[in-house]
């Protein structure tokens, strides 16, 4: 018998109706169906109403204890008051003006001092943006083409980070992209040769956190060995820290395996869910950085730098890298064990920070899929393909729910298959 | 842009493929089958190609892979010579059982494929008639079902998505009216046209309706999957990967 009784979703699937008639998909993207994720259906909330700290609420006034946290924006909590009202504060004073906000400048002066590799900084909006100037520099500064890839890469949505079966991409978009195993030396020299040495930047997220497959960190080793290569031919390193960034290393990613990367792009993180992302370099790439044709209406606006200073000085002060790892790993523990009590083998992999899991009973994500559905529909937000975010908002009351839910969730699905046996 | 190489594959795989549930299901080509003396069986070879072997029999009719067992042959000079046969209806080259070839070429086999192409290419008076209707969506699905095998190992680009796509079987279907299997080993796609056991990967439509505005194009897929008319489950990327190789087979047999 369930201790937790499921959901309905009777408003938020009418606002999703009204939404599929004048949005394509409804809400279309990762935050939507259309990626799969929401399986089935009718156990995802959609729409929300409100959010605060770690939780949000549907439109039918169901709260869920989200490790989503709005694919990773979310990382002090929702609301949080110490950075809304820095936030407002600004925007009282001013927001988008013609000439740039002081903030601006002061929120450059606290990336460069946070930020191991960071003597410059240059902002934007998406993780997208930032990963398309950080290779428009890396070709300006070096003058080659070629741009390599780690296999199972995601940069954002820009053609030239996407793929040539995607729709609305042309094989032309993606012809300078060339794709190596993780870490591999010998494709990376090969690589190499193969284009007579015209490679303008490597560009790679901080370790393997990819879908449909345990994620795999990385080692201080293997990203001193891509920095040498890198070196030893003049090729631009660029971390994609969207989506890692700030939450194992305040000071980056790259940072945090030891290396110095020679950009690196932030998004996620940085202004807890006001809307800014940013590119740091190192001093060789100013002039070039200087020299792009770059820019967009609402860049320089000064309430996401306001709440940005904001969200790193909080962060700082709760070192939230060592919260989340804490935090993490013992909400991850709490699950395998609650798994292990009805027989399923949760396998977690990946960061504490940025957790990915996998019911390994079986190798096509049914059974997964069946949990995380069960889950959701309980209360408790988590997915079946994508890795999870920790936020600073969280308490060990919550941890305990979530692993008291996700137990509860783990009896419906081995009541439904009794052919798992407990371990 | 359409490779002539890629839609050889497509239409022997996707188009000539669905033959085999053709015969299956369709009562006017039971009754030309019917008519046949002895087994036929028809091999199509395309240099630098595909090259398949069509079993016909009064019970119906087998594909399998490659020349043996045919009692006659047809030659292909090159994958356009034998696009034309199925967009212009010209034949290729006896290459083996020549009397045996051409009365089957001129009789059976004609009536068989101007009936799949009356299926397949439905009009709007034929597809109020409930049976039609129902075997044309069948049709179709066993058609796309073959030629995303088809194109997944051939097309330049479908062969993108394959090279991502892991192993396994990804069962695609209409609930409760028909299903087929794509089989994927070391990307490398084969379709089975029935059922799997342990699928990795489900896709299926909710009724025949739905399959048929999808395969016509007058619905939306990532509208309806929205919906939850569409029913995903298990390794998803397998889906995803198979839905991009389905836009190479709107662009190839559109």
């Amino acid at each position: 018998m369930s201790r937790f009784p499921e959901y309905s979703h009777q408003k938020s699937r009418e606002w999703f109706d009204r939404a599929l008639k004048v949005i394509p998909s409804g809400v279309y993207g990762h935050l939507g169906p259309s990626e799969g994720l929401f399986l089935p259906l009718d156990k995802w909330p959609l729409i929300s109403s409100k959010a605060e700290g770690t939780y949000f609420w549907d439109m039918d006034g169901n709260k869920y204890l989200d490790f989503m946290c709005a694919y990773g924006p979310n990382v002090l909590g929702y609301n949080d008051p110490e950075i809304d009202a820095a936030a407002l504060e600004q925007l009282k004073l001013g927001n988008c003006v013609t000439a740039p906000s002081y903030k601006m400048v002061e929120c450059a002066e606290l990336l460069c001092d946070t930020v191991d590799t960071a003597d410059w900084a240059f902002f934007m909006k998406n993780g997208t943006d930032a990963t398309t100037f950080s290779i428009m520099c890396a070709r300006a500064f070096t003058g080659k083409k070629k741009i390599v890839f780690f296999k199972g890469y995601y940069h954002g949505n820009d053609p030239w980070a996407m793929k040539a079966d995607y729709p609305g991409i042309l094989p032309e978009d993606v012809a300078n992209n060339i794709i190596v195993p993780w870490f591999d030396m010998e494709a990376l020299e090969k690589a190499y040769s193969e284009t007579n040495g015209d490679i303008a930047a490597i560009i790679a997220q901080p370790y393997d956190h990819g879908n449909f497959y345990d994620n795999r960190v990385s080692s201080h080793e293997e990203w001193q060995r891509v920095r040498d290569f890198c070196d030893k031919h003049g090729i631009i390193l660029i971390f994609d820290d969207v989506r890692t960034g700030f939450r194992l290393d305040i000071a980056g990613s790259d940072h945090f395996y030891g290396i110095k990367a020679d950009i690196i792009c932030f998004c996620k993180a940085l202004a807890n869910g006001y809307n800014m992302s940013a590119a740091c370099g190192r001093e060789f790439l100013r002039a070039t950085a200087s020299s792009l044709s770059f820019t967009g209406s609402y860049w320089m606006s000064a309430m996401p730098f306001a709440a940005c200073i904001a969200t790193i000085n909080k962060m700082k002060r709760l070192d939230t890298p060592t919260l989340f790892k804490e935090k993490g790993t013992k909400l991850c523990e709490g699950l395998k064990a609650a798994g292990r009590e009805h027989g399923f083998e949760l396998k977690v992999s990946g960061e504490p920070a940025l957790f990915y899991l996998r019911i390994a009973n079986d190798d096509s994500l049914m059974l997964h899929q069946e949990w995380v559905a069960e889950c959701v529909s309980r209360g408790l937000f988590i997915t079946s393909h994508h890795n999870h975010f920790i936020n600073a908002a969280l308490t060990d009351q919550d941890i305990r729910l979530a692993v008291d839910i996700a137990e509860d969730a783990f009896s419906v699905i081995a009541q439904r298959h009794p052919e798992i046996k407990k371990i | 842009m359409i490779e002539q190489k890629a839609l050889a594959y497509a239409n022997m795989y996707g188009v000539l493929g669905a033959l085999e549930n053709l015969c299956q299901i369709d009562a006017t080509a039971k009754e030309v089958l019917k008519t046949l003396k002895s087994k036929v069986s028809l091999c199509l070879s395309v240099k630098d190609g595909p090259c398949r072997t069509f079993h016909f029999s009064k019970e119906g009719c087998k594909i399998t892979e490659g020349s043996e067992g045919c009692n006659c042959k047809m030659n292909f000079s090159s994958p356009e010579k034998f696009n034309l046969l199925i967009n212009e209806s010209k034949p290729g080259m006896p290459a083996k059982g020549m009397i045996k070839l051409l009365s089957f070429l001129l009789g059976p086999f004609t009536k068989l494929t101007d009936r799949l192409t009356e299926l397949l290419r439905p009009d709007e008076e034929n597809l109020k008639d409930r049976e039609f209707f129902e075997e044309s969506t069948i049709l179709t699905m066993y058609t796309v079902a073959g030629a995303i095998a088809g194109l997944a190992n051939s097309d330049s680009i479908a062969k993108i998505s394959a090279g991502n796509t892991v192993d396994g079987d990804v069962l695609l279907g209409i609930k409760n009216v028909a299903y087929a299997t794509i089989r994927v080993k070391d990307h490398k796609f084969s379709v089975i046209k029935e059922k799997t056991e342990n699928p990795r990967a489900v896709m299926e439509f909710s009724d025949i309706e739905l399959a048929n505005g999808l395969f016509a194009g007058t619905v939306s897929t990532i509208n309806e999957m929205c919906k939850g008319n569409i029913a995903l489950k298990g390794m998803i990327s397998m889906v995803d990967n198979i839905n991009r190789i389905l836009d190479r087979v709107s662009v190839y047999l559109a």
